[in-house]
């Protein structure tokens, strides 16, 4: 060959057709994966971890089975990236934004067989997606006003993003549940505060919510089990001994008794830690590290509730909840912050024994307690309630509410072809296959319901034909129902997020011609 | 990778005939996993059930009925499979009885799907009405359930008996059962009369004599010898016991320490001051009176030494050495006393008061025992004893099945007739409402209730009876209105249960239905399996 090599021995680089190809058949092959997951019908899939252990996972969330996939494709990359994006942002709708990507890929890759641009495509999908989104907005419900009305759009909301989940029996417990928490945040998306625990046994429909913190710790021996109006110092400090940390540092003695002094010595340091810190006035000491039994026994004398051993996560949640601050040092009881909360005690979770604390100064702060039959059941409810939680803290944001099962979609779509008409030229084509693509959010739907999608879906389209319709599918009897009577609601920001990170996506996608895979970096022999 | 090199050749959008092939295939694949699994503990069902000898990757062999012990230990990897026996496990953990009925059940209600899906139904279709037929068969058993209160020791003897008859055990149901009601009752706080908490319930083993040795003892145990290091008394009565979280052993600085010697008269002088160090500590001890002392274990220096303990001998101080940091918590309950960390706070109303502490010689091996306590917590020990360490290992774990049947009727006193006779009314009552259901749901139900009868067919399958003739004889007579008639195996005859004396709590039988359930709907739910990181 005459051209000289460019590129290093083991980097490969496709062009043209060949890359784009690429693209698109790993694009469609995650969306094909995950699409079986969109809908109340949607099924489950087990994630096996090949690493240690075999851990074996069930969940519907589409973040969860994008996020642990092994995947080499770039343009698959780039899907999975939205997904993430998504979850982080407003937390649900992971599964159908990456089902939307992947259909407006699959819509553009007929048009690029078909001799279409893919700059021409851009464009036109861009200005399909504004316009999609203008015809939304427009017909958002705002109830920010009305806060009776205001809630049960919450719960709407919160019984649709639960109704795909593993909680869709228990969906009006879970739905109360989440709503309750989330009104409890009074605006703020701070999810910190709602503390979620999970503990086996039990069945789904025995979770609850409860004001205040828990904590999964026992209380020191001989101290008391129940305190009110506690005062709570949090803590993070060495309660076994306070060492010197100089290398090397060692006691040189010449008697026994000089032994037995210096040990008496570093017990009444120890002593004294303990008193400066029962100086602070407090009448709970919760440190994240181990209290030994001789300070354990200092604060039980002293009539203080220790806690040790705290996870860090638990006391910043405490340190945050009871308005306290983490404090290390305490020579200066008057300088360090103290939480307050009206009561501790000693409650029976279950099998177990946790520390509740109630009337804690951060009002908004509860937990909820999940109860379920196994870890797999646990995990799985604490990913769904937390996907209801997000959206939900979302909305009280941006009060706007759409109706949902396909509605959306189907409005969109509706203006979108209308567009579709108006525009002169091929970008009209463009426009066309993004109704298209919108389209089969509600056929998938249908689909993984077992329902018959290409009936249903024309159905659909027809009803929406009228102007002002509330048209969408209605899973459970199978049929084209009026969503408003059967209360089924999303967020707007949800929707919005959805359309427009899909549009994104797929329009990156849609703009490569060449792969390069670079060389992979050689390791050296270290043999 | 395997997702993306996956891909199947696209089928257009609008068609209404999907490709499932593969879906089907890990669904069914899934199933069959799971029964298998069923299959396995299948025989070990019912009083005559057979045990299992499981023996592990490190060599040891266990021998066992216990339905979760069999599934913990068997490794399974189908991530289905493993499912199934994490249910047992829930179900250990709910009720603690019924493990080997709920993955039994679970096994039955995936044959009846699998029928169901190749008659072409929606799996979500089949877990809906699953759940709707569970929630009825949870009503149904409360119905069928008898009141029970707790002074009724017969009934709950009864109970724990039922569970103990399928055990290894079986033959000293009769000591064991009141044994069992016994330590529950005992630890049952009056504040609190649901909650029973097991962990008040120690359960020492020791090997030697037979299970009929075993004893149950209203005060502490210690699987440990009283230290015989200097000839220290072995028995004392009107003890005054000190639980020490402390050493008695010379001084030692937590920052490295050394000690310089410099001329040999320093020897002497070192030495000296150690003893007196010791004196010193023991007769701070002597001065309380206390004449018991319950060292904890320390890992950072001795706990005591042949010099302290010889000083605690000659002080005629009983010495218990090397008691574990986590018992601590269980010891200071059951005496009602606190522990001490330090030798400056050795006083007198931090001990604990009992009658008697001796040392006991059971065959060769040496126990401690500690009774008469001065107000006592509510705690309870139990002593196994058996003759091999495999069925003291049954014997621990049939106790605790039996335990926790106790425990489910404190929470929840209600009972219900054994021997099959609640699974075949529940599928008697299933099929007759299944009938008023419309569409699918009708069908799935008696489904449900077809599954159901599962149980007393194994029963009398591993009894050796006739499955069927027993079965159809069963559903003749509840159909007929007794709805108590159960498979009595003993005597291979269908009999009125209730009168057997064959009775188990409700929370078992609800909670192995509700779980199982559960289960199943999650496996059919599941249609890929993908792997990951």
């Amino acid at each position: 060959m005459a051209i000289e090599k460019i590129l290093k021995d083991d980097a490969s680089e496709e062009k043209g057709e060949r890359a784009r190809m690429a693209s698109f058949v790993g694009a469609i092959a995650i969306t094909d994966l995950v699409k079986t997951t969109l809908g109340p019908k949607g099924m489950d899939k087990i994630l096996q971890s090949t690493g240690r252990g075999h851990g074996v996972t069930v969940t519907n969330d589409g973040a969860t089975i994008l996020k642990s996939l092994h995947i080499d494709n770039p343009a698959a990359k780039v899907l999975i990236d939205i997904s993430k994006v998504q979850d982080d942002e407003v937390g649900d709708g992971t599964t159908s934004v990456v089902v939307l990507a992947g259909e407006l890929l699959r819509e553009a890759e007929k048009l690029v067989a078909a001799k279409i641009h893919p700059m021409t495509i851009i464009s036109g999908y861009r200005m399909a997606a504004e316009c999609a989104r203008n015809a939304l907005s427009q017909r958002v419900v705002d109830n920010k006003e009305n806060a009776e009305k205001f809630k049960s759009d919450l719960m709407k909301i919160a019984r649709t993003t639960l109704s795909s989940k593993i909680l869709s029996q228990d969906k009006e417990h879970f739905a109360q549940l989440a709503v309750d928490a989330v009104m409890r945040l009074k605006g703020s998306t701070n999810l910190e505060a709602i503390q979620i625990i999970k503990k086996p046994g039990g069945s789904l429909m025995d979770s609850f919510l409860d004001e205040g913190f828990i904590l999964d710790k026992k209380i020191g021996l001989g101290q008391p089990k129940r305190i009110e109006n506690a005062k709570i110092l949090v803590a993070n400090t060495a309660m076994d001994t306070d060492k010197v940390k100089i290398y090397g540092a060692r006691v040189r003695v010449d008697s026994m008794s000089k032994v037995a002094e210096i040990e008496g010595a570093e017990k009444e340091k120890m002593r004294e830690k303990v008193q400066k810190i029962i100086a602070h006035g407090i009448n709970c000491f919760v440190n994240r590290q181990l209290i030994y039994n001789f300070p354990e026994e200092l604060f039980a004398d002293a009539g203080v509730l220790a806690i040790e051993h705290a996870d860090f996560d638990g006391i910043e949640r405490l340190a945050l909840v009871t308005g306290g601050e983490i404090a290390s040092t305490f020579d200066n009881p008057e300088s360090v912050k103290i939480g307050h909360c009206k009561l501790i005690e000693e409650i029976m979770i279950g099998e177990d024994k946790s520390i509740h604390f109630s009337g804690v100064e951060m009002g908004q702060a509860c937990t909820i307690v999940l109860r379920g039959a196994s870890h797999h059941v646990l995990d799985e409810a604490e990913r769904s309630l937390h996907d209801a939680l997000c959206v939900l803290s979302q909305t009280v944001n941006d009060t706007r509410v759409l109706l949902g099962g396909g509605w959306p979609e189907m409005v969109m779509a509706k203006e979108v072809d209308e567009l579709a008409r108006k525009t002169p030229g091929k970008k009209s084509h463009a426009i066309e296959a993004f109704s298209r693509a919108l389209v089969a959010i509600p056929t998938i739907i249908a689909d993984n319901a077992g329902l018959d999608s290409a009936d249903l879906v024309a159905q659909l389209r027809a009803a929406h034909h009228k102007e002002g319709c509330n048209a969408g599918i209605d899973v459970i009897s199978g049929s084209v129902g009026d969503m408003a009577e059967l209360g089924i609601s999303e967020s707007f920001k949800v929707k919005q997020a959805v359309l427009l990170s899909a549009t994104e996506a797929a329009e990156m996608i849609l703009r490569v011609d060449e792969i390069i895979t670079c060389a992979p970096r050689q390791r050296e022999d270290r043999m | 990778m395997a997702a993306v090199t996956a891909a199947q050749p696209r089928a257009s959008k609008t068609e209404s005939y999907v490709d499932n092939k593969r879906k089907e295939d890990i669904r069914q694949a899934n199933i069959n996993a799971a029964r298998s699994v069923a299959d396995a503990v299948r025989t070990s069902l019912g009083p005559k059930g057979m045990d299992k000898m499981i023996s592990t990757a490190n060599g040891e062999v266990i021998i066992t009925n216990d339905g979760a012990t069999i599934l913990n230990k068997m490794e399974v990897l189908q991530p289905a499979a493993k499912m199934l026996v994490e249910l047992s496990k829930s179900q250990d953990a709910a009720a603690g009885d019924g493990t080997t009925t709920v993955v039994v059940i679970a096994g039955a209600i995936l044959k009846q799907c699998l029928s169901l899906l190749s008659h072409g139904i929606h799996p979500t279709v089949i877990s809906d009405s699953l759940h709707k037929a569970s929630t009825k068969a949870v009503d149904v058993l409360t119905a069928m359930a008898v009141p029970l209160e707790l002074s009724d020791r017969e009934s709950l003897i009864k109970s724990a008996s039922t569970s103990l008859n399928s055990k290894v055990v079986s033959q000293y149901s009769t000591l064991l059962a009141p044994l069992a009601v016994d330590s529950v009752l005992s630890v049952v706080d009056p504040e609190k009369p649901d909650m029973v908490d097991l962990r008040d319930i120690k359960i020492v083993k020791k090997l030697g004599g037979t299970v009929d040795d075993t004893q149950l003892v209203k005060g502490l145990v210690f699987d440990k010898k009283a230290s015989h290091a200097a000839g220290g008394p072995t028995r004392m009565e009107n003890a005054k016991i000190a639980v020490i979280q402390f050493q008695i052993s010379p001084p030692k600085t937590d920052i490295e320490q050394s000690i310089v010697v410099s001329d040999y008269t320093q020897m002497d002088r070192i030495l000296k001051e150690e003893r007196n160090y010791i004196l010193g500590m023991i007769k701070k001890i002597k001065a309380t009176g206390c004449n018991v002392l319950l060292i904890q274990k320390s890992i950072l220096r001795d706990a005591v030494t042949d010099l302290s303990l010889h000083y605690l001998a000659k002080a005629k101080i009983m010495v218990i050495k090397d008691v574990e940091r986590d018992d601590i918590e269980f010891i200071t309950k059951t005496l009602n006393c606190l522990p001490i960390a330090n030798i400056e706070h050795f006083r007198a109303e931090k001990l604990g008061y009992a009658d008697l502490v001796e040392e006991v010689s059971l065959g060769d091996a040496k126990i401690v025992k500690v009774t008469g306590i001065k107000d006592m917590g509510r705690t309870t020990t139990v002593l196994v004893r058996g003759s091999n360490q495999l069925v003291i290992d049954e014997a621990e774990r049939s106790l605790h099945d039996a335990l926790c049947v106790v425990r489910c009727l404190v929470s929840k006193r209600f009972l219900i007739a054994g021997g099959g006779a609640p699974e075949i009314e529940l599928s008697r009552q299933l099929g007759a409402w299944s009938k008023v259901l419309h569409g699918m749901e009708g069908y799935c139900v008696r489904s449900f209730a077809e599954a159901l009868e599962v149980i007393p067919y194994t029963l009398a399958e591993n009894a050796g009876l006739n499955p069927i003739a027993i079965v159809t004889e069963l559903r003749n007579r509840h159909a007929q209105g007794e709805i108590n008639a159960g498979i009595n195996v003993r005597k291979g005859q269908i009999t009125n249960i209730l009168e057997e004396n064959v009775v188990q709590p409700l929370l078992v039988s609800t909670s192995a239905i509700t779980l199982a359930t559960e289960c199943v709907r999650m496996i059919l739910k599941i249609d890929d399996i993908v792997n990951v990181r």
